[in-house]
């Protein structure tokens, strides 16, 4: 195991939770809310994992998964945190890493998110300014193509 | 009728004041003859930008989406078609996230193969962005001798994949094509031949003045904020940060092709174009190396349609940066989810700061130094707040203006070839040549 690794499984500790290997040099680790900030913090500052990669939005079932991907070298850092679908909000980590700003948008508008903290949260990044506020955020599971297609009026639906 | 109380109006007149000295300037979206539209809201003081807030999505069409309703292979192909320039490197991540989920390795000529054609694909977008780079400084000498030179390596392209752009070339654990016999001494002469004209040209662009003068100390950022806002590939590199997939993750064959990575500290737009001529340089001879130790063995390894459940990130260095492919299964024969993300979306907010204290006339210089080419906006709208009065610029004319903003005598000397070409012309027309 790589010395990044062993220090992140002192704080993955600290934040009540472990590391999981995915494959070699691959790993995730699932964060509460409350100690999202507290973890990325010690990650960002004391283990020098400076290079957000993006984050991904996972729809799971009940609740939204939101993945923090992280690399450094060889070592690819999965930081995930779940929240709720009845209430869809987040804190946003734009005060520890000012590059996920544009990241933060897509969640929005893909998922249907609220990124507490945001300065541009009120501002669309890739959906429409007219998309419907009655039609679900597109990734979500429930949504579907042909349902928007129609809906936007860009095509007929397939039979 | 009552007067506004004192505080009241002081705060009314100051806002004016305020707003009068800064104007907004809706930047975007369309352009007909480029691939990507964006929209960039500026706002500026006299000529100086000091604050822009993008909008982008304007081509979004939803492929993460899609992805989800179609089988593992084809979504590799779907991917593909997301760049048109860039298009080989989606495949290869796609189908390296797919990778890790089986347990099938792919053979070691495959990975060599992939090795080559995705430096090849490097050269030929680094070649057509030196092109864009002297079109839109006013230099189109430059931008005619580079295009062509780029055909040299498209040509190879297309003799290795039968395509000069959408090579198809990846399958899921493997390649479909394997190189045609007798290429190596050819691909070997035009590398030799590509690297020359990298050299002449960056000899070139350090000695000419039209390219000093809209490149030099123009779009400089910080090695900390770049590090900050994420930044990935050369224009990582150009600041410093050896930021390279390539080097800290190695994939494909590029632990074993000996890899040159190339870094400077000057940081700014100039640094940037001799940074791709130099890795221009670099690709060339890992693809000589590359073919001239191809190994032997299979190229692909068939494998089941059903990918077993799992997730999985994988990144690769494309030619403008690292993107980022994720993939994951539950076990069935299309993915649950795929997530991509792609360099320019990781490199705007550099960008927004290297267009920051910049005058108008550079923004087509900045925004295409990225390489996203969104720096070809052919509609501009003004808007002046004093006088109320609006108009319209095309691309072309904003090409002009920043032209006419470094070189006045220069534009003069066209006008009057133009107009002494175009009276000739006339007079030909009525009096018969």
């Amino acid at each position: 195991m790589s010395e990044i690794i062993t220090q992140l499984a002192k704080y993955a500790e600290e934040a009540g939770t472990t590391v999981n290997s995915l494959r070699k040099e691959e790993s995730l680790v699932e964060v509460s809310q409350d100690h999202l900030k507290a973890f990325l913090t010690h990650l960002v500052n004391d283990l020098q994992v400076t290079h957000l990669m993006t984050i991904t939005g996972l729809d799971l079932g009940q609740n939204l998964g939101i993945t923090y991907n992280f690399s450094k070298e060889r070592e690819i850092i999965n930081v995930r945190t779940i929240v709720p679908k009845t209430n869809p909000k987040a804190l946003s980590i734009v005060d520890i890493v000012p590059g996920a700003i544009l990241y933060e948008m897509e969640l929005q508008d893909m998922f249907g998110l609220e990124f507490i903290g945001n300065p541009w949260k009120n501002q669309k990044l890739l959906l429409p300014d007219e998309w419907p506020a009655d039609l679900p955020p597109p990734l979500l599971k429930i949504s579907k193509a042909d349902q928007i297609r129609r809906r936007l009026g860009l095509e007929a639906a397939k039979p | 009728m009552s007067t506004p109380p004192e505080k009241e109006r002081k705060e009314a007149s100051a806002g004016l004041m305020e707003y009068s000295t800064e104007s907004l300037v809706p930047f975007g979206p369309i352009h007909p003859a480029l691939k990507e539209p964006e929209y960039f809201k500026l706002v500026l003081e006299g000529e100086r930008i000091v604050q822009v807030i993008p909008r982008i999505g304007y081509v979004h069409r939803g492929l993460e989406k899609a992805a989800e309703s179609r089988p593992w292979i084809q979504n590799m192909y779907m991917f593909e078609r997301t760049c048109g320039i860039c298009s080989f490197v989606h495949s290869l991540c796609y189908s390296q996230a797919v990778e890790e989920l089986t347990l099938y390795q792919v053979p070691r000529r495959a990975k060599y193969i992939r090795t080559i054609i995705a430096e090849m694909e490097r050269i030929h977008s680094h070649l057509l962005w030196v092109g864009l780079m002297g079109h839109w400084a006013g230099f189109d000498t430059l931008f005619m001798w580079v295009w062509n030179d780029r055909e040299v390596v498209l040509d190879l392209v297309e003799a290795i994949a039968g395509n000069r752009v959408h090579k198809s070339m990846n399958t899921l654990c493997g390649v479909r094509r394997d190189m045609p016999e007798n290429m190596e001494e050819r691909i070997v002469e035009r590398m030799k031949f590509l690297t020359d004209r990298a050299r002449y040209y960056r000899e070139i662009i350090d000695t000419e003045e039209t390219m000093l003068a809209r490149t030099e100390n123009i779009g400089r950022v910080s090695a900390d904020t770049a590090e900050k806002l994420c930044a990935v590939g050369p224009m990582a590199r150009y600041v410093g940060l050896k930021y390279d997939v390539r080097l800290n993750d190695p994939y494909a064959a590029y632990d074993e092709v000996p890899l040159d990575v190339i870094t400077t500290t000057q940081g700014d737009v100039h640094a940037l174009l001799r940074l791709r001529l130099d890795e221009l340089i670099a690709s060339a001879n890992m693809v000589s190396y590359a073919v001239k130790n191809l190994p032997d063995g299979p190229i692909r390894v068939k494998i089941p349609p059903i990918i077993p459940a799992g997730e999985h990130v994988s990144h690769c260095e494309a030619p403008r940066g690292e993107i980022f492919y994720y993939a994951k299964s539950t076990g069935g024969r299309t993915p649950d989810r795929i997530k991509s993300r792609q360099p320019t979306m990781a490199n705007i907010p550099t960008a927004l700061e290297m267009l920051k204290g910049q005058t108008l006339a550079d923004i087509p210089i900045v925004l295409t130094a990225i390489d996203p080419c969104f720096g070809c906006m052919d509609r501009m709208s003004f808007y002046d707040t004093e006088t109320n009065k609006k108009w319209t610029w095309s691309g072309e004319e904003l090409r002009q203006y920043g032209i006419n903003y470094y070189f006045p005598e220069r534009s003069k000397k066209k006008q009057h070839l133009a107009e002494a070409l175009r009276s000739q012309t006339n007079r030909c027309l009525k009096e018969g040549f």
